[in-house]
């Protein structure tokens, strides 16, 4: 009797329902503070165009932190200040056909959402994953976009008052590469840059041509330079580092160096679509190195180099397992004191190393369609 | 007949009297330099095709010999052939070349790559090489450009490869 009783006892307590659970609130996620360990990876939809978009990823825990939708073929650029994202891109009226619009947008960084824009001529130069498809000045009174009709020129628009202030031809040079506040260069097929002055209103007030630094026949550079602290860095097709000081009203021409030794000339290879980054404080560059011959510039890297900015030297190689990942098409590097290394590859992972020791501490797979361009915070 | 013959040499003389062989000579100049320049004009030339679009299974391969500085999905994988733009799409007038070796005749090809616009894009037979492709500040070898840029419809849908002729050594 007893054991009937306990059995009763028992099942009673294991019907006893359990608790509902409580209502939810249905609320709109914060972006956070911000970490040095974030990148904005850009992605460009190749399978379907007019619908790339940014996405940003914390490298500390591993997460999407939002969206940024970025329309067809964009130029995407953060203000100096961090504080906004600038993307110049083209919307069809009817979805992919129909009238085509050409607009600026900005995006606050700290809520992801669009806070402006300005209709700007519709010749945006629509090319793939390039740094310099639009830029700022650096006290961040001017915005850049470089047109392409095929024409070449550049617009200069005020991101304070939302207003188209001037077109300026640029003689057949392209894209650009901002400086202080305000001068815009552009590259030449004849192996110089073009570098335009801008009065206050930013209307043209004076241009001068640099000297020739490199022969587009026999080693091309990639227009996809590498920013420094003091100017740019162009590497060529065979590794030359030809380093740019924009400081000077003048351009200043470094001393060429190289990536690769004699016997690793024409063998070893930068390869990719955003080829170089480098770590302020550090003074170092990071390549994505392949082994190929003419045409593969656009080929990954298969191992990352890493190069001493101040003595020219390699300090590592780092093989990448490209096996599952595919190479490296793009680098990035955080730029605090205990930085990250951040690649996208070319089967659309986001690989995040140590960017001190070649660690690999995430491998992200499936970031986005095709990820080719990544900007810090 | 005679009467014809007379009105036109009135008109010859006529016209001889009011100008000189320096004018005559600059006019002619800017047709001829006007004539140069038709073939750069974006006017869409496209013949249209006969048949529908037959693609060998060559087309439909990045290792054709034809694709050597494409970048782009294969129009012949998207409704149209190496040579032909799908239905409903336009072609860019304005392209990039590239100079490509076929291994059948042994010859050097210039290959003109003109996009095919107007609708999204294809998204099948993704194609990248670039053989002799140069960064966009020489234009017309760059393959990372929309060549639609020009057109009424500038969206991207594919890439097409048409030779152009031998390449001369």
């Amino acid at each position: 009797m007893l054991l009937i009783l306990a059995a009763g006892i028992a099942s009673s307590w294991a019907a006893a329902p359990t608790p509902p659970l409580p209502a939810e609130h249905l609320t709109i996620a914060t972006v956070g503070p911000k970490s040095p360990h974030w990148v904005y990876v850009v992605d460009y939809a190749y399978n379907n165009e007019i619908d790339s978009r940014v996405w940003l990823f914390d490298g500390d825990t591993h997460r999407r932190i939002g969206q940024i939708d970025t329309g067809f073929i964009p130029g995407i650029n953060l203000s100096p200040d961090g504080r906004t994202t600038a993307v110049a891109t083209t919307y069809f009226a009817r979805g992919g056909h129909g009238t085509r619009t050409d607009v600026v947008e900005f995006n606050d960084n700290n809520t992801l959402s669009k806070t402006g824009e300005i209709v700007i001529p519709p010749k945006h130069a629509h090319t793939l994953a390039m740094l310099f498809t639009i830029g700022y000045s650096s006290d961040q009174k001017f915005v850049y976009v470089p047109y392409l009709t095929p024409a070449a020129s550049f617009g200069v628009l005020d991101p304070a008052r939302k207003k188209v202030l001037s077109e300026i031809d640029t003689a057949g040079c392209t894209l650009v590469y901002p400086w202080g506040p305000n001068h815009v260069s552009s590259i030449c097929e004849s192996g110089r840059l073009l570098t335009v002055s801008l009065d206050a209103q930013g209307k043209e007030s004076g241009r001068t041509s640099s000297e020739p630094f490199f022969d587009v026949d026999k080693d091309p550079v990639f227009a996809q330079a590498v920013p420094l602290k003091d100017g740019y860095a162009f590497l060529s097709f065979l590794g030359e580092v030809h380093e740019i000081d924009f400081t000077q009203p003048k351009l200043a021409m470094r001393t060429p160096w190289s990536l690769v030794s004699a016997t690793e000339k024409g063998t070893w290879r930068p390869g990719g679509v955003q080829i170089g980054a480098v770590h302020g404080s550090l003074n170092r560059l990071f390549v994505p190195m392949h082994k190929g011959g003419d045409g593969s510039h656009k080929a990954g890297g298969t191992e990352i180099w890493v190069f001493d900015l101040k003595s020219h030297q390699r300090t590592a190689r780092w093989p990448l397992d490209t096996h599952v990942t595919g190479p490296a098409v793009a680098v990035q590097v955080s730029q605090d004191a205990t930085p990250l290394l951040f690649l996208a590859t070319e089967k659309s992972h986001l690989l995040i190393l140590d960017a001190q020791t070649g660690k690999l501490k995430h491998d992200e797979p499936s970031l986005g369609q095709t990820p080719q361009l990544l900007l810090n915070p | 007949m005679k009467k014809l013959d007379r009105v036109f040499e009135n008109s010859a003389r006529s016209l001889a009297k009011r100008t000189s062989r320096r004018s005559l000579l600059a006019s002619l100049g800017q047709l001829l330099t006007g004539a140069a320049l038709m073939p750069l004009l974006p006017i869409d030339r496209t013949a249209r095709a006969q048949e529908p679009a037959r693609p060998s299974p060559d087309e439909q391969k990045c290792e054709y010999w034809k694709y050597c500085a494409i970048d782009g999905f294969l129009c012949a994988c998207c409704g149209g052939t190496s040579t032909s733009c799908p239905p409903g799409t336009q072609s860019s007038p304005i392209t990039w070349i590239g100079t490509c070796h076929n291994p059948a005749d042994g010859r050097d090809y210039i290959v003109s790559y003109n996009d095919c616009c107007g609708k999204v894009s294809c998204g099948d037979c993704f194609c990248d090489r670039n053989e002799g492709e140069k960064p966009m500040y020489r234009l017309s070898r760059n393959n990372d450009v929309n060549w639609c840029m020009a057109n009424s419809e500038s969206n991207y849908h594919c890439s097409v490869s048409v030779i152009l002729g031998v390449a001369e050594k």
